[in-house]
């Protein structure tokens, strides 16, 4: 799928590669969903992207939200009013929807509601691997957890119609390899979205007063019984392979699943496998068949032993002495981190005592020997990148006494080596949070490190708590103009929309005097002596400060100067250098390297001329290698 | 049939996921079931990058296991050997010659390692490798960008894949930007005479 248009095509039956997310943005057309909202989360991003991308085409209301709570509301909003809506967000942000989650469940929509969570196992690109299942238990929703792109799409309007048909919002849970796996998924029938919506006056359905919600916690409780008859019928909850060994039998949901079969297969086992694609309320009834049908059952799903403890319970209460094998006792699996197919293997073997294919002790051994020396690669602020700018006039500035409490964005990479801006770190908004008790109990200077999209999205309740307790700190709010980390989303101070449309662009230090922070400044980061005063001046007031480094996201830069043919004029290393390494011991630049002969060296398809190197040589050594036309920045 | 299990390992920018996209779709063409896994977000951003597609009747994971994988297709040299816990003595081992030195190499002021001592270093999984001049080859058809397509025609050129090179082409036809189209055929045009050139006897 080169471009997202393509997904308007109307032809059932079509078989087309795509990612999972994109697959769940498919599912939005087919299931006739009428408004979709998102805050961008890895691995969540591409499905209000996508949406984004084809919206006003396809008639459906987009939008980047705020954050999660904001977009959960909005859809929420819509749903009660019979329109068909979709909120996506990463697990991480269900955590900042989950106020108004758990209660929207007590009021229950009147159209379909789908809620989609992408958890991320190994952390790839999140502050924890939370199993977002759990939610589905304290909320009461049911939950969906598709296995490939095929089904992302299919059980998007799958969730859409149990959502109506049990007036509650679902739960659509998927995983990084759900997410980011590209597969062939063939296309279904478009659906012509519904916008218009009624609101009807109920208040003892709506308003959530003590006196409302006690007989609505009872009408959710009802509800679930009638999802539990939903998930005894659901297509998605199947024995998926019947086998001749009825010994032992395996449960498993999503990705999971696809492991499990696999490892089977090479281990030469042949067990009835039942999967699970609708996981809260559980089909208790089939499980329960399902465990008396075997004296074994293994239970193999990704983090936290949900589905396993569930299971436990439900033989319990039918009396069964089937043994359950899965991460709780023996641990057979991992809890933490991602699955793979060899751990799948490697539990399977130790459950069955059969032998595994592959010797993993001697290639281990083997691999251990071949990347003893090598470097590791971890993610970087990019070449050019303004953050590196400021974080270096941060250290220079207010030096090592001084603590960053930092948070949620590319800007997190500032912690390491050689910029070292980042000392603790949580959440969307704790930087700006945690500063306040930090400064509180240390008296040490303290500067919370925020970006632009985290700001509007977590930091302004966090910047009034400053203020009006007086906290001293000094907020600075790196501002490239865009969410970047996720993909270059849109946010309230870019001035676009999630419909493509523009709109006024909310202004950072207007917010920050609005909350009444009494010193205010906004500085380029490439303007570095003025940018040095300024943050000097905020450090020596008594009270709350804020600072804006503001420079564009040098991808987006560079992207928009070579549409605009402008040339960018990479800097070079003069006959002055002394290789003192200052550049690279400073700053970490990718575009500075060493050569063999150990001499510095820049990479100019890499350097985007920022001339943040040139400033802090101490020679002068580093220069443009020619002259500009015309001035940048 | 039996799953062809691929590993493509470099750099984030060296175009790796377009890559395996490409792979995917021709896969598609020929009516295959195909998973093709990726790793956005932070990993974008100079990282490590890692990709992998499994092509067959009918395929469930989008993971390979430990020592399945058919082709390693290495974009860079270190990411290539980060990755050989993939390989088995059958795996033909790709090694495109674009050397990334990862920055916390450099700020320990140590210059990009020998190739001889990684490529000997991949030797104790596989003897089948096969470094190709893809950032050269790039460089010929007219952007660096394009070493992507340098190796996917490398890969071609191995009839590994149980895809024809024609409907390679006319995924990446379909995929890659139309400003780009021309160098990018003739840059997997290069990767692919280049390695029929070296008469691999593997």
């Amino acid at each position: 799928m080169s471009n997202p248009k393509s997904l308007l095509e109307d032809k059932p039956g079509k078989k087309v590669l795509m990612l999972g997310n994109e697959a769940i943005a498919r599912g939005v057309l087919e299931a006739g969903i009428g408004v979709v909202t998102t805050y961008p989360g890895t691995p969540a991003s591409e499905i209000g992207d996508t949406v984004s991308a084809i919206a006003s085409d396809a008639g459906v209301y987009m939008e980047y939200s705020v954050n999660e709570i904001v977009a959960l509301e909005v859809a929420g909003g819509a749903a009660n009013c019979g329109v068909r809506a979709l909120t996506a967000m990463k697990h991480v942000g269900l955590n900042v929807a989950a106020d108004a989650l758990i209660t929207l469940a007590y009021v229950g929509v009147r159209g379909g509601m789908v809620v989609v969570t992408a958890d991320d196992p190994e952390c790839y690109s999140s502050q924890n691997e939370q199993d977002s299942r759990l939610y589905a238990s304290l909320s009461n929703l049911p939950c969906l957890e598709p296995s490939n792109p095929q089904e992302a799409k299919d059980m998007t309007i799958y969730a859409a119609e149990i959502s109506e048909k049990l007036e509650l919002p679902v739960l659509f849970r998927t995983t990084t390899r759900v997410s980011h796996t590209r597969a062939p998924v063939v296309l279904g029938k478009l659906s012509k979205p519904n916008l218009k919506g009624e609101f009807i006056r109920d208040a003892k359905r709506l308003v959530m007063v003590p006196a409302n919600s006690r007989p609505r916690h009872d009408v959710l409780l009802q509800k679930v019984e009638r999802a539990k008859e939903t998930s005894e019928t659901s297509p998605y909850n199947n024995i998926a392979r019947r086998g001749k060994d009825k010994e032992c039998g395996v449960i498993s949901s999503s990705s999971a699943y696809n492991y499990a079969v696999e490892a089977l297969d090479l281990l030469g086992l042949d067990f009835d496998v039942l999967k699970l694609g609708m996981t809260h309320p559980l089909p208790e009834k089939m499980i329960g068949r399902f465990l008396m049908e075997h004296d074994k059952v293994i239970v193999i799903e990704e983090l936290e032993p949900y589905l396993e403890l569930h299971i436990k319970a439900i033989a319990k209460d039918l009396g069964l002495k089937t043994e359950i094998y899965g991460k709780t006792g023996h641990q057979y699996f991992p809890r933490s981190g991602e699955l793979s197919p060899r751990k799948v293997l490697e539990g399977l073997s130790k459950v069955t005592g059969k032998k595994l294919p592959i010797s993993f002790k001697s290639l281990d051994k083997k691999y251990t020997e071949a990347v003893r020396d090598l470097p590791p690669r971890p993610p970087i602020l990019c070449a050019g990148c303004p953050h590196r700018a400021s974080f270096y006039i941060i250290r220079k500035v207010a030096g090592g006494k001084a603590l960053y409490p930092t948070d949620i964005g590319c800007y997190a990479l500032g912690f390491a080596p050689p910029l070292n801006v980042g000392d603790i770190l949580i959440c969307m908004g704790a930087g700006l949070g945690t500063a306040q008790g930090i400064s509180k109990t240390t008296g040490a200077p303290t500067i919370a490190i925020i970006g632009d999209s985290t700001f509007f999205h977590a930091g302004v309740p966090r910047l009034l708590n400053a203020v009006y307790n007086k906290h001293r700190i000094v907020v600075a709010v790196l501002d490239n103009f865009t969410t970047a980390m996720t993909g270059h989303q849109p946010h309230p101070g870019t001035g676009v929309t999630g419909m493509h449309t523009t709109t006024e662009r909310i202004a950072i230090e207007k917010v920050a005097k609005g909350c009444g922070v009494k010193l205010v400044k906004v500085v380029n980061p490439f303007n570095f002596k003025e940018a040095e005063k300024a943050l000097k001046e905020a450090l020596a007031f008594p009270e709350t400060s804020l600072v804006v480094f503001r420079a564009p996201c040098a991808l987006l830069l560079s992207r928009e100067k070579r549409r605009r043919g402008v040339e960018i004029i990479p800097f070079r290393v003069n006959e002055k250098c002394t290789n003192c390494l200052a550049c690279i011991r400073l700053l970490g630049c990718p575009a500075i390297t060493l050569t063999e002969a150990k001499t510095v060296a820049i990479n100019e398809n890499l350097c985007v001329g920022c001339g943040l190197c040139a400033y802090v040589c101490p020679y002068k050594a580093i220069e443009q290698s020619k002259s500009p036309e015309r001035k940048d920045q | 049939m039996k799953i062809f299990n691929l590993v493509l390992a470099g750099v984030g920018g060296q175009g790796i996921l377009l890559a395996a996209e490409i792979l995917g779709t021709a896969a598609v063409k020929e009516g295959f079931d195909v998973r093709v896994s990726e790793v956005h977000g932070m990993a974008q951003r100079g990282g490590a990058v890692v990709s992998m597609v499994r092509i067959g009747e009918k395929v469930f994971s989008s993971l390979i296991l430990e020592g399945e994988a058919d082709v390693v297709l290495g974009f860079e040299p270190i990411e290539t050997l980060r990755n050989v816990r993939y390989a088995s003595e059958k795996t033909v081992i790709m090694v495109g010659d674009e050397r990334i030195p990862p920055p916390a190499l450099t700020l320990k002021g140590e210059s990009y390692p020998k190739i001889d001592v990684i490529l000997e270093k991949l030797k104790f999984f596989s003897k089948r490798i096969v470094p190709v001049e893809a950032s050269k080859l790039a460089y010929k058809a007219g952007s660096p960008l394009v070493q992507n397509a340098v190796m996917l025609g490398a890969l071609a050129a191995t009839e590994r894949a149980p895809v024809k090179k024609e409907s390679l082409m006319e995924a990446l036809k379909e995929l890659v930007p139309k400003k780009y189209l021309n160098i990018n055929v003739k840059a997997f045009e290069l990767g692919y005479q280049y390695v029929k050139n070296l008469d691999l006897n593997f």
